[in-house]
């Protein structure tokens, strides 16, 4: 249901405190948009590691990657997405590269507050609005964006409503106010909060929920509960566990300490108890439709991961 | 994987006899409530530290169970805590007021510092300027570190998509305010009012075509009068940013360099070590938060004591892979870790996850405790 309700969007943005992963969640959701048979494109704003080894496919170069039909990833670099602006304005080579290459620019551009984020944005709505040459039809049917953590990408969102205060007129202006229609428009656009079961990042999800409703005006379409840890024994086998845990019980089974298992298994059951805690926490302070994903025993989630969780968000 | 008591030693040593300690790392590794937990050892250790961090996001305050932080120092109460009679402060850094603050100290009169003031572009990105959260935490670091009311300063850092932005920022933010740059670039606009190009290079007038086409002319006028203004107090932000610089180069300062055991957050601090070692700054330690342990290698509270019960196949299957599961994790962390080690040959304070969240100032306790080991 949460996926039909985002499938209905064409631009998801996906934010929340580092650490919860939301690549590996922004991976999941293209993955399972790309299953219902959307065209899509995952987009990740420096990425220190590209998305595309989630899906089983190369690192790009900075640019849209095609890793199999209908599903490509590419990771923005802002200060190469301002350098490509301006080529693109500027039109003449020579001149181009001069610029590129003078002291001013590299100075002014690159510290100038909020630029690199309003033409990252440019470029996201570039690309969600990019049209096939000849069939004239959207190259993408969703857009999915893996947004900086918390504090960066929630300064990124509010920069179109700060530079269109700021420059009213000029086609920076003009931009600014197209990008911020774009993110307002909840049919075309909507944020979806990720979060792990910890206090910092539910603290941060609420937060961010009430700064992107409030202060910029964007729809928050849901919530994300990643690394859920999920039932691994019956409830009659948990009271067992807590019964021998209080008894300090001792002995082996099979090859391992019965103690080593038992302690495994308080940690599981502590897990499973703040798993529940945070989600009641996050349903009572969020009116959003949430969904849950379970934790994984990996060291770097692969495609097959990306595919377990994209079938779950499926499901969801 | 509980590690030698030694390794916490440089750390423990240094919340005795450093006035300055900088936590630094990349963001999501529990970054602030280290420098908190490192704070409230401190003062628990009979000294008057104060923790400042000038995240967004009021996370220290939750850390703290405070509602919400200021940005002058609130005394916080250790009722109950036990320790050597020291004292705690926290406070949150306001960039802006900071920025303000910094502007009525170096404006030469009254008329330049409400030229900037009322500028604009000053009042849209003083809050917003790449690097400005970092020159501010900085600048702030400066008049703390003078503040006879507290012995030690621990200073959480912004929460920078990398770890090296808290070091590089400053200074590109001087490269944008640095006049000698743009002065000429920009006063025709400010002198003329209108589209004059008289700029000193083809190039220059290009890009200021490209600027003005873009941004527009308004922008500009708000632009060159903001670095005009901004002349006069060059010298002194920049007199500051070297005395910041030489503060932390001295020995009562220390950098604590935290990170989880995930890749990206390791090669962060890697990097970071190298960063402050070229820039002589001194490194103190490593804290490698959330480090995922073996339960077979901890020693249970009255485990194996009791009986040893006759467990049915079925449990002791799922009870196993409990066990395996959380032994690949302690596993992967090891390795990690390991490979710190050797990059870097620097003490590696290991933190195991903790059994509860940290949301007061005994959950906090308890976070130092563990660091301390």
């Amino acid at each position: 249901m949460l996926l039909d309700a985002l499938l209905a969007r064409r631009l998801l943005i996906l934010s929340g405190k580092g650490g919860v992963g939301k690549s590996v969640v922004g991976a999941a959701l293209a993955t399972a948009a790309h299953t219902r048979g959307k065209r899509v494109l995952l987009v990740e704003i420096d990425a220190a590691r590209d998305a595309a080894l989630l899906l089983g496919g190369r690192a790009g170069d900075g640019t849209e990657t095609e890793i199999r039909a209908g599903l490509s990833t590419v990771n923005l670099r802002p200060p190469a997405v301002m350098d490509e602006y301006v080529r693109e304005t500027v039109k003449v080579d020579l001149l181009a590269r001069r610029i590129l290459g003078s002291p001013i620019y590299r100075r002014f551009f690159a510290a100038a507050p909020g630029l690199a984020e309003l033409m990252t944005l440019g470029k996201i709505m570039v690309l969600e609005e990019a049209r096939d040459r000849w069939s004239r039809r959207p190259r993408y049917d969703l857009v999915v964006v893996d947004a900086p953590a918390t504090g960066h990408g929630l300064q990124m969102l509010q920069v179109p409503l700060a530079a269109s205060a700021a420059v009213p007129v000029g086609p920076v202006g003009a931009n600014a106010r197209r990008i911020l229609a774009m993110l307002r428009d909840p049919k075309r656009t909507a944020l979806v909060l990720v979060a792990i079961p910890e206090e910092m990042a539910v603290v941060e999800a609420v937060e961010l929920h009430r700064a992107a409703t409030t202060g910029v005006g964007i729809d928050v379409a849901g919530l994300v509960l990643n690394g859920c840890h999920e039932r691994r024994l019956t409830p009659a086998q948990e009271t067992e566990v807590r019964r021998l845990i209080a008894e300090g019980a001792g002995g082996r089974i099979g090859r391992v300490s019965l103690p080593a298992a038992l302690a495994a298994a308080r940690r599981h059951l502590r897990r499973r108890k703040l798993t529940a805690f945070y989600e009641r926490r996050l349903a009572a302070a969020l009116p959003l439709p949430l969904v849950r994903l379970p934790f994984l025993f990996e060291e770097e989630p692969g495609p097959e991961a990306i595919g377990y969780l994209a079938e779950r968000l499926a499901e969801a | 994987m509980s590690r030698p008591t030694r390794a916490s030693a440089p750390l423990a040593a240094a919340l005795e006899d450093r006035r300055v300690l900088v936590v630094a790392g990349a963001g999501g590794v529990g970054k602030t409530t280290t420098a908190a937990a490192l704070g409230l050892q401190a003062a628990l250790l009979g000294r008057r530290a104060l923790v400042c961090t000038i995240d967004p996001s009021p996370r220290l305050a939750t850390s703290l169970g405070l509602d919400r932080l200021s940005d002058r120092p609130r005394a916080l109460s250790l009722t109950g805590l036990r320790g050597r009679g020291g004292a705690m402060w926290a406070m949150t850094i306001d960039t802006k007021r900071t920025f303000d603050a910094l502007v009525d100290r170096h404006a030469p009169d009254e008329r330049s510092r409400r030229r900037i003031l009322d500028n604009r572009f000053y009042q849209q990105v003083s809050g917003a300027l790449a690097g400005s959260h970092e020159y501010m935490a900085m600048e702030k670091l400066l008049d703390l570190a003078a503040d006879e009311r507290f012995d030690l300063v621990v200073l959480d850092t912004p929460p920078t998509r990398h770890a090296l932005d808290f070091l590089e920022a400053p200074d590109r933010l001087m490269g944008f305010l640095d006049a000698g740059v743009l002065r000429w670039f920009l006063k025709p606009y400010f002198v003329a009012g209108r589209l004059t190009l008289k700029v000193a290079t083809r190039t220059g007038a290009l890009a200021m075509r490209v600027v003005d086409r873009y941004l527009g002319l308004q922008f500009l006028q708000d632009l060159s009068e903001f670095f005009l203004a901004f002349e006069g107090l060059y010298d002194g932000f920049k007199e500051r940013a070297a005395r910041v610089h030489a503060l932390l180069r001295e020995p009562g300062s220390g950098f604590v360099v935290v990170a989880s055991p995930a890749e990206p957050a390791l090669e962060e601090a890697v990097y970071f070590h190298r960063r402050l070692a070229e820039k002589g700054m001194p490194f103190v330690s490593f804290v490698v938060n959330r480090v995922r342990t073996d339960p077979a290698r901890e020693r249970q509270p009255r485990s194996g004591a009791g009986p040893t019960p006759a467990v049915s196949a079925d449990l002791a299957r799922r009870l196993g892979g409990l066990l395996a599961d959380q032994q690949t994790l302690a596993r992967i962390d090891a390795t990690r870790i390991a490979r710190l080690e050797v990059d870097t040959r620097e003490p590696i304070v290991c933190v195991p996850e903790l059994e509860s969240d940290v949301h007061d100032l005994h959950g906090l306790r308890a976070v130092g405790d563990a660091i301390l080991g």
